[in-house]
């Protein structure tokens, strides 16, 4: 499924995508039925109508619901056949990718999906959301909200235990919410600035108390995993223990519990007989260890040695090797997020003093062109093919095509930083460069990391332009400072986990973005990257309740942003799961960013 | 002897401190900031309320003595990351599996490069010499990474004779710690079995020379007798100098065939703390390793006198 979806599923993931849109804004039950947002369960529609309402709802989620299975197919004889669920036991060791290690686990620190993706098979939360795209209540059986949209009430499971034999009641919620919203104990705590309370009714059942109504309250803030602030933890532990060993031996009322843990070694969770549900979880013991390097990751999935490999997702120079191997089944769908180069605007020569003049006349200024000509000179395919082995999508903006509902599918060719290898000649040549003759050699600021990128982009720009780009290598954290006091002439970053237009734009493009520059020399009139018409864009988008209007002013604030080459974008990743063909990875526990192992088996 | 040895303790102390000294005010000068590190989505407040409970907010000379007292008391802080574990567990974590990788490296080292050493002085200028030369000059000049992905390609993917990566502690058994230690010790240990054994050749070589070597000859002891006895013996005084070095080299040099094998040593943990700037690490770490370097130089100097007795301190 990884290569081409089929067309039918596309379409029909299409229409449901533009339904779970279709709502009128000012509903407080985001034109749902009171019937449709109680649990026990919700439907496909309910949830996907509140991730949309949320603006979380990104087209790939619905495709991925969407396709009948997660096995690659169509390949032919080198496809393997997944293997059939096996029985319950067994061990399997799980591979982390690009990692040295897993930091925490404490649901108030988790800053990396690659630790909630672990966290989420140790702890629960109210509800949980399946690859299908139904929400299940997790410790929640059932549930139900208010005309109005403000007051939740939940029934809590009952017989529940943690893995320190506590059982589980509503005093666990409340003290998990004064946790977690207390932004000295929390990093979290922003995600419940809407709940103004939680009253606990009974020992089993609870009520939240919104200030607004919030769409993605039920299907975000409230999900186990990404959602963090409302992951049930156990008061006792880290009362007795303190939050330094909770982060490391975390207690909850997950399938599986932490049973070792050598940070940046290995770490090991054990099935926990007590589990609620005694289907679940299948096997008896899993191993993660984080691998950093791709050539010994790769040996070891083909050796056996691990199973399978999460994590960030693993060097795109290995997928193709991976596909070839018929003993590994591999998963891939687009990832949201952006890559991109950014240049100094103080500096000659790609000096720009004022973005707020109009394109026409920008067009006058070397500085302008001279970032045009780079934006360009640079053909996206050929780096993409390069630098990630073909794995990736052309990017021409910060909106991403896993939010197929904002992405802009013209712009690939709208943009003026459409590839033109002799148009980017012209313009460098009007800027007074023919040729790039006189042409100063700039550096490229870039973590270690991101070398062979950086040296492909300068390949690209002295074939295409004839300049020189010099790598300057720093450590992230040098990188980071420099980065923040502007202190560089052309820089490669990223952007991850970018679901919500507001993700990929608020960070980066407002004149007072966190990222635009916050320690640079106070004598700079702006930071990066500063138009007035993209901030009026930006807040505009953020407050309009309409979406087809929100789509409208993002897509117009994304051009722009391209079009005045506040940055020169180069590729959207692409996520990836991968696994032997003894395990069994039920589509069911498919869910984009996450490995959720408690259906998981494998054979001997 | 105790004369000597209480004075080198005490030297040795001096040269810990003035490491650790020198190191302390190093890293605060090196750019980058561990909060900023830590995150770029910290907002200002929470980091400097990060930075004042850290002590971070304080001047250098007070974390400095804030810090030699602690360690004086056997404390050597929090990590400023994650979960801050203790510096004291994180080494006590790391460095069995260095030790570990260390021993098993240099036994291979020894045993590779007195075989091939002795060898190739015996039989200088023949084939088998010229064989031995080769392989040397080849274990020296394969980067220690690459032997090490190399073995595990063989031995594990192909062969499926020993695990790919990971690590297992000595008390889990011996053949699981020798399974996962075996690979990366012969891609560490490879090249200093090539330096040391063209060390032997050359030392034995030399010693061959003497007039003692000669008169042993001549008072018609056997061969062997001359070699092990007399030629090896007198040739090994250079060879445990570099020894010594190398098997200090070896606690943070095998850091890159740790990453290789996926295995958190000490090495790893200094490299990881540099980049991440986290100070109290860096700091334990290095006066860890320089105690090592320390102990065995001394155990270097303890060595001469076994085997040379005419060497008094």
């Amino acid at each position: 499924m990884s290569e081409k979806p089929d067309k039918r599923i596309e379409e029909l993931a299409r229409r449901e995508y533009e339904e779970a849109h279709n709502f009128d804004s000012s509903d407080p039950l985001f034109g749902l039925r009171k019937e449709e947002l109680r649990g026990p369960r919700m439907t496909r529609r309910a949830v996907m109508r509140l991730l949309a309402a949320a603006g979380a709802l990104a087209f790939t989620d619905v495709l991925a619901a969407c396709a009948p299975s997660a096995a690659p197919a169509e390949e032919g004889e080198a496809a393997p056949a997944e293997a059939p669920a096996a029985a319950a036991g067994g061990e399997l060791v799980c591979g982390w990718a690009g990692t040295n290690e897993i930091v925490t686990l404490d649901p108030a620190q988790i800053n990396q999906v690659l630790q909630f993706q672990i966290a989420s098979n140790v702890l629960s939360g109210l509800t949980h959301i399946n690859a299908d795209m139904t929400a299940e209540g997790d410790l929640a059986t059932d549930w139900s909200v208010s005309d109005d949209g403000l007051e939740w009430t939940f029934t809590l499971r009952q017989g529940v235990t943690f893995h320190n034999g506590d059982p589980f009641t509503a005093d666990d919620v409340l003290y998990t919410f004064e946790r977690s919203s207390n932004p000295e104990l929390s990093i979290h705590s922003g995600v419940l600035a809407n709940v103004a309370g939680v009253e606990k009714i009974d020992d089993y059942t609870v009520k939240f108390v919104l200030n607004k109504p919030q769409a993605s309250f039920l299907v975000k803030t409230l999900e186990r995993s990404s959602g963090r602030a409302m992951t049930i933890v156990n008061k006792r532990a880290i009362e007795e223990e303190g939050p330094e060993r909770y982060g490391l031996f975390p207690i909850g009322t997950g399938p599986f519990k932490v049973t070792e843990n050598l940070v940046g070694q290995s770490l090991v969770i054990e099935k926990f007989e007590d589990y609620y549900d005694p289907e679940r979880p299948k096997l008896d013991k899993i191993t993660f260890i984080p691998i950093p390097e791709p050539e010994p990751l790769a040996a070891a999935i083909e050796a056996g040695d691990v199973q399978l490999i999460g994590g960030n997702p693993p060097a795109a120079e290995l997928i193709d090797r991976f596909l070839a191997n018929p003993d590994l089944v591999v998963s891939e769908i687009p990832g949201p997020g952006f890559q991109s180069m950014w240049f100094n605007p103080h500096r000659e020569p790609m000096k720009v003093e004022d973005f707020n003049k109009p394109l026409e006349e920008l067009k006058q200024e070397s500085g302008f062109l001279v970032r045009l000509a780079i934006a360009k000179a640079v053909d996206r395919e050929d780096y993409i093919n390069r630098a990630a082995f073909g794995r990736g999508f052309p990017a021409f903006g910060s909106i991403n095509p896993a939010m197929a509902y904002f992405f802009d599918t013209e712009i690939n060719e709208t943009s003026e930083q459409t590839y033109d290898p002799e148009a980017a000649q012209q313009l460098l040549a009007d800027a007074g460069f023919p040729g790039g003759e006189g042409f100063p050699t700039l550096k490229l600021l870039i973590t270690p990391a991101g070398k062979r990128e950086g040296e492909i982009i300068a390949d690209i720009l002295k074939k295409n332009l004839g300049i020189t780009i010099e790598l300057d290598i720093k450590d992230f954290p040098v990188l980071v400072e420099m980065y923040d006091a502007i202190d560089f002439d052309l820089l490669r970053i990223g952007s991850g986990g970018d679901y919500d237009p507001d993700d990929g734009l608020v960070d980066y493009f407002l004149t007072t973005a966190k990222f635009n520059g916050p320690k640079r020399d106070p004598s700079l009139p702006f930071g990066i990257f500063s138009e007035a018409e993209v901030d009026a864009l930006i807040e505009e988008q953020r407050s309009e309740t309409d979406l087809e209007k929100r789509r409208e002013l993002v897509r117009k604030a994304n051009k722009l942003i391209s079009d005045k080459v506040a940055c020169l974008f180069l590729n959207h990743p692409v996520d990836t799961v991968i696994w032997r063909k003894e395990v069994n990875y039920p589509d069911a526990s498919r869910i984009a960013g996450l490995v959720d192992l408690d259906r998981a088996t494998i054979s001997a | 002897m105790t004369q000597f040895l209480i004075r080198r303790i005490l030297v040795s102390i001096v040269v810990i401190w003035a490491v650790a000294t020198l190191v302390f005010f190093m890293l605060r000068i090196v750019p980058g900031d561990p909060i900023g590190a830590m995150l770029s989505d910290v907002d200002p407040a929470a980091a400097e309320a990060l930075r004042a409970k850290l002590g971070l907010d304080q001047p250098a000379y007070v974390q400095y003595f804030r810090w030699m007292l602690n360690t004086l008391r056997g404390d050597l802080g929090n990590s400023i990351y994650g979960n801050n574990q203790p510096v004291n567990q994180i080494i006590a974590e790391a460095l069995p599996r260095t030790l570990s990788l260390s021993f098993l490296a240099m036994i291979i080292a020894l045993v590779i490069s007195f075989t091939a050493g002795i060898v190739s002085a015996m039989k200088k200028g023949t084939w088998l010499d010229h064989i031995v030369t080769f392989i040397a000059i080849l274990g020296l000049s394969m980067p220690n990474f690459w032997l090490g992905i190399m073995l595990i390609i063989i031995f594990a993917v192909n062969l499926h004779w020993l695990p790919a990566i990971g690590y297992s502690p000595l008390s889990d058994g011996f053949w699981p710690w020798f399974s996962h230690l075996i690979l990366p010790a012969i891609a560490v240990g490879a090249p200093f079995a090539a330096i040391i054994a063209r060390m032997i050749r050359s030392a034995m070589l030399e010693v061959s020379r003497e007039d003692y070597i000669r008169t042993a000859r001549s008072k018609g002891l056997s061969a062997r007798s001359v070699i092990f006895t007399h030629t090896l013996r007198n040739a090994l005084i250079p060879v445990i100098t570099v020894m010594g070095i190398a098997f200090a080299l070896l606690m943070t040099g095998a850091v890159v065939v740790e990453n290789v094998f996926a295995i958190k040593g000490l090495g790893r943990v200094m490299i990881q703390s540099i980049l991440n700037r986290d100070y109290p690490v860096v700091q334990g770490a290095i006066l860890i390793v320089s105690l090592v370097f320390v102990a065995t130089n001394l155990l270097v100097d303890i060595l001469y006198t076994v085997v040379d007795p005419r060497i008094r301190y």
